[in-house]
């Protein structure tokens, strides 16, 4: 999406104004209010997997919502950047595991957050459900649809909270935006929408096993190569549609209240020729009922579009960009002020919130306020697992289920499948 | 004496004495009063219990300590209520305010020992009184309204006055079950 500063300030103008007024969050019901305090400390924390995406989560954590006892990463080196991350942030030492189960064995925990490689969440949450934990998965949910039912089973007999990783749901701008234009129709009937999350480089890291003789085989990584850059390989990935498509057809998904039921889906290794099997450029048609169709594509040879989701109505037109802002148009030109009539009470400042760019503590009152308290760094991640200690504590909503984790899962494992056969799935 | 009467005049004119010289409107108000002073007492003793715990919207709500509200301490008494605060005492102070205020919560919404819990409210009262007696007239940090002298506390505290001195665990409440005992001598 390629807009002048003009254009996007125009943008980010008339969504503040349309949003003006609209509460920042969804009322509770008042018997919620109405009664007392419900006694318990914060919730006793283990996380398995402390890669990047762990870390990140790692350091998202509230104190007061949660008490992270224990860590466990087949990886040591994952340990001690874990370990640095808590010596930096003043935080107590926590203990180690390498093996997960020796974890839930040995520490007195109520819930997991887990964060390991997408092929492994199914073996590793239903165990840790029918242990009687709580569970906070990192998207996708799972590797196939047999593991999400796995674990959709095992939440329903286990009776625990499972919430799957999608920390839009938590950012204040896209709340912004499904508060304040989505469920108030600003846009009309939408027949189309756009993602694309373009970027121009390798997703291949660089690293070195953690010692000499250090051998992953018995977690079934043939190679430190394979754990380290798992995402290129299909035994354990589904490559682009489940790493970063996934994030835009469950924010798809929650915007227009619907799933898709087909997809049509390219996509192929044309830059990266190194060995790789996940492809490196992928397109696809998701066919959404009522006449909804939404494409999306990722491409790592050209990042000028970046990433968004672009909802194209009847009468407007809703562009979620890099996570970070959220742009209306009205429908007649694209940087023409919207005729929406709202009241110009929050004027001006940019919107840069996003799960990126935390901070909602005090929450404002109003979608607005929320949206321009965001240039501070990421809230979204510590809203996502204070929400989840509170569903344990209060049995408050999460708002990613496993029902809804299901349909966007579904969706892109069917993408991968349309892209590797060249056909149209039905999801 | 007219021929009709308002119905104030009907709940309350007619001498439908209740023991002790009460009338059935004056002894439904005492009783209604005692019931709610009695809740106020119980659900902040409840409250203080539940904690640390979590608000049903889902915040977390710390243990609860008597230390913030006594080192803000105002008034003539400000010193020594601000010392306590500091003091080893704290902890004996931090069980037994909740405890206290449950207890008397409990026998006041009963009418069970309702004399021990009037006397154990006055005693409550009195110290939340004089910990933060309000003397400069300007609204204060924390208080809905504004006061000089007399507070939300004072005035609680002569209510409770008023229940002790009509001994109303006699009108209604399971001290009933104890009547013509001398389980409270001054009650007979």
């Amino acid at each position: 999406m390629i807009l002048t500063p003009e254009q996007r300030a125009t943008g980010r103008r008339n969504f503040l104004k349309a949003i003006a007024g609209t509460p920042a969050l969804a009322t509770l019901g008042a018997a919620a209010a109405m009664r007392g305090p419900v006694r318990g400390g914060p919730v006793r924390l283990g996380l398995i997997g402390a890669g990047g995406q762990g870390r990140s989560l790692l350091a998202a954590v509230n104190p007061a919502f949660a008490d992270v006892r224990a860590l466990c990463d087949i990886n040591p080196a994952s340990l001690a950047r874990a370990d640095e991350g808590l010596v930096k942030r003043k935080a107590k030492p926590i203990r180690h595991y390498v093996e997960w189960r020796d974890m839930l064995e040995h520490e007195d925990l109520e819930a997991v957050i887990v964060a390991v490689p997408l092929w492994a969440h199914a073996d590793v949450v239903v165990p840790c459900l029918e242990a009687g934990k709580h569970v906070l998965c990192e998207k996708m949910m799972a590797w196939d649809v047999a593991g999400c039912d796995r674990m959709t089973a095992a939440a329903e007999r286990s009776g625990r909270v499972i919430e799957i990783g999608y920390h839009r749901y938590y950012s204040a701008v896209y709340q912004a935006a499904y508060e304040g234009i989505l469920k108030r129709d600003l846009l009309g009937d939408v027949h189309h929408a756009r993602f694309a999350w373009h970027r121009n480089g390798n997703w291949r890291r660089a690293g070195q096993p953690p010692s000499p003789g250090y051998d992953p085989s018995r977690w079934g990584y043939p190679t430190f190569e394979h754990l380290w850059n798992w995402r290129l390989y299909t035994k354990y990935s589904k490559g682009l549609f489940a790493e970063l498509g996934s994030h835009h057809v469950n924010a798809a998904n929650w915007f227009l209240d619907s799933t898709p039921r087909a997809v049509l889906a390219s996509g192929s290794v044309d830059r990266f020729k190194d060995g790789r099997e996940a492809h490196d450029h992928v397109y696809a048609i998701f066919e959404y009922p009522n006449g909804l169709t939404a494409t999306f594509s990722s491409i790592e040879s050209n990042a000028s579009e970046q990433h968004y989701e672009a909802f194209y109505g009847t009468k407007a037109t809703l562009i979620m960009y890099n996570e970070s802002e959220a742009l209306l148009f009205d429908e007649g030109g694209s940087g023409a002020p919207t005729s929406v009539e709202v009241s110009a009470t929050a004027g001006g400042a940019a919107i840069e919130a996003s799960e990126t760019k935390p901070g909602v503590a005090p929450r404002p009152s109003t979608a607005a306020a929320a949206v321009s308290t965001g240039g501070d760094r990421s809230p979204a991640l510590e809203e996502e697992i204070s929400r989840f200690c509170a569903a344990i504590r209060v049995g408050r909503p999460v708002a990613c289920g496993p029902e809804r984790a299901r349909h966007s899962a579904r969706a892109c494992i069917a993408a991968t499948e349309a892209a590797n056969t060249h056909t149209r799935v039905t999801i | 004496m007219p021929a009709t009467r308002t119905a104030v005049e009907r709940l309350d004119l007619e001498p439908v004495r209740v023991g002790y010289g009460t009338t059935r409107a004056q002894s439904v108000a005492l009783v209604v009063l005692r019931t709610a002073v009695g809740w106020h007492f119980l659900y902040e003793g409840f409250y203080k219990l539940m904690l640390p715990g979590w608000t049903r919207l889902g915040q977390p709500a710390a243990a609860w300590s008597a230390a913030g509200y006594l080192a803000v301490s105002s008034g003539p008494m400000a010193p020594l209520f601000r010392g306590l605060a500091h003091s080893s005492a704290m902890g004996f102070v931090d069980v037994a305010i909740p405890i206290g205020l449950t207890l008397v919560g409990l026998s006041l919404m009963l009418g069970l020992r309702s004399q021990w819990g009037c006397a154990g409210a006055m005693v409550f009262l009195a110290l939340f009184y004089l910990s933060a007696i309000p003397t400069t007239g300007v609204p204060q940090s924390g208080a809905e309204g504004t006061y000089m002298v007399v507070s939300k506390n004072l005035v609680e505290l002569v209510a409770v006055c008023v229940l002790f001195a009509f001994r109303t665990g006699r009108i209604a409440g399971l001290d009933l079950l104890w009547r013509g005992s001398d389980s409270w001598r001054t009650d007979r």
